[in-house]
């Protein structure tokens, strides 16, 4: 499956967050998007699922224009992760991932109602899986926490479980070791490529370029809402355009 | 970024180590309180002796006619304070529960033109006996071991025994109202101070979280169980005529606030309005009433519920938070406004509807009395079994892929679409499940009262229904039960105060809000 974005500009108001921005998401990859603070790429992810509909240009899955509509995208084969954690956080951990399942669940109205064989065939199932994301993602699979008393790299894991559980094509991930120590970064990179390993594309948004430019087969670094520079690793780390845009700026420390 | 932790409460730091006697002085404080509660019981209440020959229930207010019979709030007193000297967990909640008593018979003597001697002393024990618990240092939570499956069942069977006993006796304190006894409300509303009391020393020890992991384990047989007992509430001392109308009204609210559940408290829709479709599966049911059998009354109430649930539902799914609870509330006043206005003649208008008969099965009215039984047993036993009913399919939801995805919406909506949810959908199949339950207990509601009339759906019940919802525990499953049977019985209790009844309600509701906002009930 493929996911394109094609020439989408998003502006809020006055404020253009994107201009005229083509990304391609191939199958079976890790897509790195970098960029400063504020250059949009929060933006693209949630034009790219569904979240906002873009001011101008639009966004192909399978050559199919996508509906604004998350629920569609999500039917469809696009998860996310958000920045600032966005779980639900009265539920439980288990629960939460079978909230991720909803689209793969089949169970009608009646048949949640009685409870009868075919439910709990069902449920049963939802529950197996659910608890394998969780153990995927190295959780406890009983997960019967809250979600909202789990730490804060858990909080992370939890988000990624939730996504994977709907049999995702592509997984975004907006910042996933935001606000993490070293080993849980490390631990969250071997995720990453276990997540590529089972044949779902990632595109993930990253400030550590260590991360990026070790994990990534393409890295997209977006500046000010423009698409500064795409290709292969190498290539964008070398090039004085990131260099000079990107690198010189405070994120060139590592 | 926001990080989304729960806050860490602060202690304050524990007082500095005080020399000698003041040390003495603070340890012996829990001690010195269990004492004055007691005195506090043995303490004459009245100033004056109130008038008894006609009210042999004031008697216990007269120290020196009996001063050895400590019965009523006095042995509640009594058992408070000695939980209180001999349990240390017991401390805090024994300490709530003296604090509502003394403070509840305090203000209906005052009312009764009397001064309180033995009020204040037990008030100031409540007070030192709180100082003194909330000084200890937390304790560990308490872990009972579940016991084999035979010892199991003996103690559920005990405590849904214990529980029968209990609601009976809450249901019938104080007496039937004013004409016999003019201080049966605060009877009612000491006994509820110590229910509570003894429910939260249950919990300080670890008991109930047992009990409800034993009935978590032995599900089936706790159901079968605890249905037996409330069915058993008519052989009970509550099993007179009055408290068995009684008792089926609450079960009807109960019903009705169980629907509510699923919308406020699942899919966390606020609706202002709901008690219209209460209105619309009594007037349903009222007007099919000569026609057709009631099962087949019931059933079109509750699906004319239904369907009025989704029209409102519809257009409501563009609107989020405060557009929803106000186009929900223009909606319940549009259906007041209709009903009293007798609109395409369904309603009857300000003569309400009259005349709708009993329900009859197989050639045997429902109010008749049968067996031994009082008259409104049946109507009880029909409200039990809707309350059952609904409980269950409060439960089954909620345990199921539609009942996450409210749960989901509840908590963060777009979120929720981002996981694939059809938010749209399913906040109208919420609003189609609560109304038909509405409906349906409208149905039993129109044949129990035998008469129909707009007045009984103004907004002030949509409130009260509300208000049962977040006292009881906002999607829990016996929240709405519990909570429902607290504000449709009080009323009923303390008529005196009718005029204060929202107001008490709004206080009682902002003490849970602060206190408790999880509700009395909750869920984990
Ligand atoms: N919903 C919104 N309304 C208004 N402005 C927004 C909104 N979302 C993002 N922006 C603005 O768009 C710009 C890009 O933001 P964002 O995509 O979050 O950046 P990044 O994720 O790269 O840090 C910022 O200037 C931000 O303030
Ligand atoms: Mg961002």
């Amino acid at each position: 499956m493929t996911l394109i974005a094609e020439n989408v500009s998003m502006a809020f108001g006055g404020l253009v967050a994107l201009d005229d921005v083509t990304l391609t998401v191939p199958d079976r990859a890790i897509i790195g998007l970098i960029g400063p603070n504020g250059a949009g790429k929060t933006t693209l992810f949630n034009c790219l699922t569904g979240l906002y509909a873009p001011t101008s240009g639009r966004v192909l899955l399978d050559g199919r224009p996508l509906e604004a509509d998350p629920a569609e995208a999500a039917r469809h084969g696009v998860a996310r992760t958000f920045q600032n954690i966005r779980l639900f956080s009265g539920m439980s951990a288990l629960e939460n991932v079978l909230v991720g399942r909803h689209t793969r669940i089949k169970q009608g109205l009646m048949s949640a109602l009685f409870h009868g064989p075919a439910f709990r065939r069902s449920e049963a199932e939802a529950v197996e899986r659910a608890r394998a994301e969780l153990a995927f993602v190295g959780l406890d699979p009983a997960g019967d926490t809250p979600a909202r008393s789990l730490s804060y790299g858990d909080q992370r894991r939890l988000e990624i479980a939730r996504a994977l559980a709907g049999d995702p094509a592509v997984l975004m991930l907006d910042e996933p070791t935001a606000g993490m120590n070293g080993s849980e970064t490390t631990a969250i990179r071997t995720l990453i490529g276990a997540i590529r390993d089972r044949g779902i594309t990632v595109v993930v948004i990253e400030h550590d370029t260590k991360f990026i430019f070790s994990l990534c087969d393409h890295v997209h670094v977006l500046v000010r809402g423009r698409m500064l520079v795409s290709g292969p690793p190498e290539a964008v780390r070398t090039d004085p355009r990131v260099i000079e845009a990107y690198l010189g700026t405070t994120e060139c420390s590592k | 970024m926001t990080l989304d932790r729960p806050p860490v409460r602060h202690r304050k730091p524990a007082a500095p180590e005080l020399p000698g006697p003041a040390a003495v002085l603070l340890r012996l404080r829990a001690p010195a309180a269990a004492v004055l509660v007691l005195a506090g019981a043995l303490l004459p209440w009245a100033s004056v002796v109130l008038p008894g020959g006609a009210y042999p229930d004031l008697a216990t207010l007269q120290f020196f006619d009996a001063p050895h019979l400590v019965t009523g709030f006095r042995l509640h007193l009594v058992l408070l304070g000695l939980a209180a000297a001999l349990l240390p967990r017991a401390r805090k909640p024994a300490a709530i529960g003296v604090i509502a008593i003394a403070l509840v018979h305090m203000a209906f003597l005052t009312g009764l033109g009397a001064l309180s001697i033995g009020g204040p002393v037990t008030l100031a024990a409540g007070a030192l006996l709180l100082w003194a618990a909330r000084a200890e240092p937390p304790r560990p939570r308490m872990e009972l071991k579940t016991p084999p499956p035979a010892v199991a069942w003996l103690v559920l069977l005990v405590a849904f025994a214990a529980l029968l006993w209990l609601v009976s006796a809450t249901l019938t304190a104080g007496g039937q109202s004013r004409a016999t006894n003019p201080y049966g409300g605060a009877e009612f509303l000491a006994f509820l101070g110590f229910g509570l009391a003894v429910a939260g020393v249950l919990s300080a020890y670890g008991v109930l979280a047992w009990i409800s992991a034993m009935s978590e384990r032995h599900r089936i047989f706790s159901i079968a169980v605890l249905l037996g007992c409330a069915l058993m509430l008519p052989f009970t001392q509550a099993g007179t005529g009055y408290w068995m109308t009684v008792a089926s009204s609450i079960g009807v609210y109960a019903a009705t606030a169980i629907g509510l559940n699923i919308v406020v408290g699942l899919a966390g829709l606020l609706d202002l309005g709901y008690v219209a479709f209460l209105g619309i599966g009594a007037f349903t049911a009222a007007n099919l009433a000569h026609a057709v059998p009631f099962p087949v009354a019931a059933l079109a109430g509750a699906v004319t519920a239904g369907v009025f649930g989704v029209v409102v539902g519809s257009p409501t799914l563009r609107v989020r938070g405060d557009y929803l609870a106000i186009v929900t509330l223009a909606f319940g006043e549009i259906f007041f406004r209709a009903a009293q206005n007798d609109i395409g003649g369904l309603t009857g208008g300000a003569n309400s509807i009259p005349g709708i008969p009993p329900i009859n099965v197989l050639g045997l009215a429902f109010n008749e009395p049968v067996g031994g039984l009082p008259g409104g047993s049946r109507y009880y036993m029909i409200s039990v079994l809707m309350v059952a009913g609904a409980m269950a399919v409060l439960a089954n939801l909620r345990r199921s892929r539609t009942g996450r995805a409210w749960l989901a919406i509840r908590e963060d909506e777009d979120v929720a679409r981002a996981m694939g949810v059809r938010t749209g959908r399913a906040k109208i199949v919420a609003f189609l499940v609560g109304a038909t339950l509405a409906g349906l207990a409208g149905a039993v509601f129109a044949h129990k009262l035998g008469t129909v009339g707009y007045e009984s759906f103004d907004f002030s019940e949509s409130v009260t229904l509300l208000a049962a919802v977040v006292l009881g525990g906002m999607g829990t499953v016996p929240g709405a039960v519990v909570g429902a049977s607290l504000l449709f019985v009080l009323p009923e209790k303390l008529r005196e105060f009718s005029d204060y009844r929202l107001m008490l309600f709004g206080l009682a509701l902002i003490l849970i809000m602060r206190f408790r906002p999880q509700g009395l009930v909750s869920s984990s």
